[in-house]
């Protein structure tokens, strides 16, 4: 009976241990998480010690690094030599966003599956079959291969695994207890990765196979038509109209008419083909003439989706031939938007068609050989192996390659399936990374246009101001030669002439020097005017923010950094202001009951800011796409084979000046509808919807709370660690583009001159940590649209009010 | 003084053990000098109660909750102060069911 009791009470105990010590399900290992000592309880963090010295010996350092802090936890290092200046660059990167790095070095190289669970597989299976992998392999042997590049990511390295290496279990951040996974040590092709990651998301899709299901189902007038080249209502190009181009253009390959031979394709998996409006971003720089400083200002803000952790890293990197601050990619060493003592540089998305699909003939479905200028050309296979959390077999894929690219498989109308390669910028062999180093030590407009010859892609608006009053910007990246609207559709991936046909010469890329109009500015449109002797492509951003920032930079006189910091929160919906008074005037005519009568007056007495306490914004906002879709749906809806939507400059176009256009009838009716029709109706339908979803029109009503911007953490699931309901305006097309989930990432201003002045914010803070008083410390400010000072020091003791505790980094 | 023995000891071996060092403690204390059934449970459970309260309470004070509250929701507890009681007991019963095990295989073999 003793036995009995000890026993079974030892295999109660032994159960409840064994329970507490695995997962369940999302549930992680409790006993280990829960306890004060290993547990979550270790990540809650403190303001760190204003007057903190914390000296840490480290291995494979060349000499010592001083980091010094801000108050608002931005390290400032400094360094002696390259290679310790990247090592410290990479350890506190670490030190604050190490989960941050791991997980989207993981999404990147499609290895999410390995600690996620098969949730995750279908993610992982398309960025191996984008070839993601293969491209970051392509690239890091080339910067491996470069001194320069080769030390930066060697030191990174050396610098993020000394952080790895010397955490206990308990120091992991909050969500590799949560998830139940460990780090694992750096390597250098991860830069690669998160450099892959970002031409995923700024160059990583195309709307040629929906363009080619319009081709295919209403012809080529229709093309002409509704998909034009250039905006036919409004546009102000990147670089200014009538800039003359003095160059010499290469041959380029001669235009031929589109086929409609191609079938229909059927999206099995409908992921949007189109880049969400929203990501893009703003950036000028104003001369000195229009600056109240004498020298140039410039001003950046990527707009990219909001999240926590945020995208950007906030630091200043100091060594004997350098000293520049901005913000980090974490996992990318160097400062990717920032300033020097002589410089100052931010980018855009430029949107290039560096994206493009062919179609592929396999002679047998082994897939061993295709069709290829009259003969069979033979392929070559990579097999993809992914592993997968809590299934013993990893799933294995072989993805076959031609000369175009990676060949994913497609469903298709006609003969069920079909084979296309994606010829892709992300795959071209390159080393965009030292672009960034370079303009980081750059010192005048030479060393810039230096450094952009060497970036490859996602192509990018570069735009530059330094201390000899020079303001530019460049349409930069690797571009390829391509006929006119050559990727617009499908191309044939048998034919020869589809190929593309070289690159654009880097100094032949479209910019601009000091223009007349005294400022340069960007905001994702149009690169240039039709003149441009090149394709780059047929469609780019709408225009608005483009006009708004435009018409402002050219009545601005005596600007300063405040000016600039106003026109990056600036509300004014352009788009509102050029087809609203059209659309209230149809409106006008027609009885409406009180509802309808009540949401009219408040647009007829709009001012157009898309201000956050606003109703009219949130009428206007759900009106429109209201419209489109009842313009156009009845041609365009086709949920198998998806169709590409004519431009929103082409819809206004209509509508301004094509009252009478066929396509504003319901072709699903059998009566005959008019702009007028569809005008009235989606306004009311756009009333409708928002007292469906709000309730009669009441302050719930107001802009901010019917756009709902939200911050997430990067799982998307963690709740309690998203930022709090933010109360903001502007919107899609507005210059402060803040959407549902995207945004301004990082505003920033530079005023040049001989003590460079800088300015800058982001949403969130510097800890990833969400137990940490640095994890939402900025958010506030950028709430407000206000923006804090960067410190910028000369040396690791200078005196600054900002300044608090430092780490010394000593070699062992 | 069981308690002060289990408390202590617990508290140094957790400084570099594995969180399970929290069952066996209380059950080596309880086979060494366990005294009656009921003692043994309520000892181990209030010495790693006690011990896994404090340090935790010292943790959520001291960085005024900003982790433990934002825990607590991921739970759906409405607070980090609840997500500490449930931590105080979790870690007591193990401790408890620990001790009692010590006690009856003290008891199997006298």
């Amino acid at each position: 009976m003793k036995f009995v009791k000890a026993i079974s009470t030892i295999i109660l105990t032994i159960i409840l241990v064994y329970a507490l010590n695995r997962p369940w399900g999302p549930v992680p290992a409790l006993g280990s998480f829960l306890s004060p000592f290993t547990g979550f309880w270790q990540n809650g963090e403190k303001i760190s010690d204003p007057k903190g010295e914390t000296v840490l010996k480290l291995d494979s350092l060349r000499d010592e690094v001083t980091i010094r802090f801000d108050d608002i936890g931005v390290p400032h290092i400094f360094a002696k030599n390259d290679f310790d200046l990247f090592y410290a660059q990479g350890y506190i990167t670490a030190k604050d966003r190490l989960w941050q790095m791991d997980i989207q070095t993981r999404a990147a190289s499609g290895r999410l599956s390995e600690v996620l669970g098969p949730a995750t597989l279908e993610m992982d299976k398309n960025s191996r079959r984008l070839g993601m992998a293969y491209g970051a392999e392509v690239n890091a042997k080339i910067a491996l291969s470069d001194p320069k590049s080769r030390e930066a990511l060697l030191g990174y390295t050396a610098g993020v695994n000394a952080y790895i290496r010397q955490l206990a279990k308990k120091d992991y951040p909050v969500e590799f207890k949560l998830l139940g996974y460990e780090p694992e040590l750096w390597k250098p092709i991860n830069t690669m990765y998160m450099l892959e990651q970002m031409t995923l998301t700024l160059a990583g899709r195309s709307n040629d196979l929906n363009m080619s299901n319009v081709l295919k189902k209403y012809g080529n007038e229709v093309i002409k038509d509704l998909f034009p080249d250039y905006p036919m209502l409004q546009e102000s190009p990147i670089i200014p109209a009538g800039t003359v181009w003095n160059f010499e253009p290469l041959k380029i390959p001669t235009a031929k008419t589109a086929v409609t031979t191609d079938s229909v394709l059927i999206n099995e998996s409908p992921k949007p083909e189109i880049k969400p409006e929203g990501i893009g971003s703003n950036n000028w720089a104003i001369s000195a003439e229009k600056s109240i400083t004498g020298y140039p200002i410039l001003a950046n803000d990527p707009h990219l989706e909001l999240t926590l952790p945020s995208i950007w890293y906030q630091v200043q990197l100091h060594s004997p031939d350098l000293n520049v601050c901005g913000v980090s990619l974490p996992g990318i060493p160097s400062v990717i938007i920032g300033f020097n003592q002589n410089v100052a540089w931010g980018v855009t998305n430029v949107d290039a068609d560096v994206y493009d699909r062919y179609k592929i003939t396999f002679k047998d479905a082994s897939q061993s050989s295709y069709w290829y200028d009259n003969q069979w050309k033979p392929t070559r296979k990579r097999e993809e192996v992914i592993f997968v959390k809590g299934q013993s077999e990893p799933y294995r894929e072989q993805v076959t390659y031609t000369h175009h690219g990676p060949v994913t498989k497609y469903s298709d109308e006609l003969t069920g399936s079909v084979n296309l390669a994606t010829r892709w910028i992300g795959h071209e062999p390159g080393n965009s990374f030292l672009t960034f180093y370079e303009l980081n030590k750059a010192k005048h407009y030479d060393d810039y246009r230096s450094a952009l010859a060497k970036y490859v892609g996602p192509a990018q608006n570069f735009v530059f101001a330094d201390n000899g009053k020079n303001i530019a910007i460049t349409v930069n990246g690797k571009l390829p030669l391509k006929r006119k609207d050559q990727g617009k559709f499908l191309l044939d991936g048998t034919n020869p002439d589809d190929d593309w046909k070289g690159w654009i010469p880097a100094e032949q890329n479209p910019f601009v020097k000091n223009p007349p109009r005294g400022f340069v500015s960007s905001a994702n449109q149009s690169s240039t005017d039709p003149s441009y002797p090149y394709y780059i492509n047929w469609i780019f951003s709408p225009s608005e923010r483009a006009i708004r920032i435009n018409e402002r930079l050219e009545k601005m006189a005596s600007g300063n950094a405040d000016s600039l910091r106003m026109l990056q929160n600036d509300n004014f919906n352009v788009l509102a202001r050029t087809v609203l008074p059209k659309l209230l005037s149809i409106l006008e005519k027609t009885p409406l009951n009180s509802t309808y009568k009540a949401a009219q007056q408040v647009l007829t007495d709009w001012n157009y800011q898309n201000a956050p306490e606003k109703i009219a914004p949130s009428i206007f906002e759900e009106w429109l796409p209201a419209l489109r879709s009842a313009v156009w749906n009845d041609e365009f809806e086709s949920p198998n084979a998806p169709l590409a939507y004519p431009s929103r400059d082409r819809l206004l176009y209509m509508i301004l000046k094509q009252p009478d256009a066929k396509w504003f009838d319901n072709v699903k009716t059998p009566q005959k509808e008019t702009l007028s029709d569809v005008t009235i109706a989606s306004f009311k339908a756009a009333v409708d919807t928002l007292n469906a979803r709000h309730g009669a029109m009441s302050p719930s009503w107001q802009w901010s709370e019917v756009k709902d911007t939200e911050i997430k953490h990067l799982s998307r699931s963690l709740k309690p660690f998203n930022a709090p309901h933010l109360k903001v305006g502007g919107g899609t097309g507005i210059v402060n583009a803040i959407t549902k989930r995207n945004g301004p990432s990082w505003r920033m201003v530079v005023e040049l001159g001989p003590s460079p002045k800088a300015y800058g914010i982001y949403p969130g803070g510097q800890s990833g940590n969400p137990g940490s008083p640095y994890y939402l410390n900025l958010l506030e400010k950028w709430e407000k649209g206000e923006l804090n000072e960067l410190v910028y020091l000369s040396s690791p003791d200078q005196q600054n009010p900002h300044l608090t505790s430092r780490i010394i980094l000593k070699k062992k | 003084m069981n308690f002060l023995i289990i408390f202590i000891v617990t508290a140094i071996l957790q400084l570099f053990m594995p969180w399970w060092t929290i069952a066996l403690i209380p059950f080596l204390v309880m086979i060494w000098r366990a005294k009656s059934g009921f003692h043994s449970f309520i000892t181990g459970f209030l010495a790693i109660a006690f011990l896994w309260f404090s340090y935790g309470l010292y943790s959520h004070l001291s960085t005024d909750g900003i982790m433990s509250n934002r825990i607590a929701e991921i739970f759906s507890l409405p607070n980090g102060v609840l997500l500490l009681i449930v931590t105080t007991i979790v870690g007591g019963i193990v401790g408890g069911l620990s001790g009692l095990s010590g006690y009856f295989v003290r008891k199997s073999v006298q």
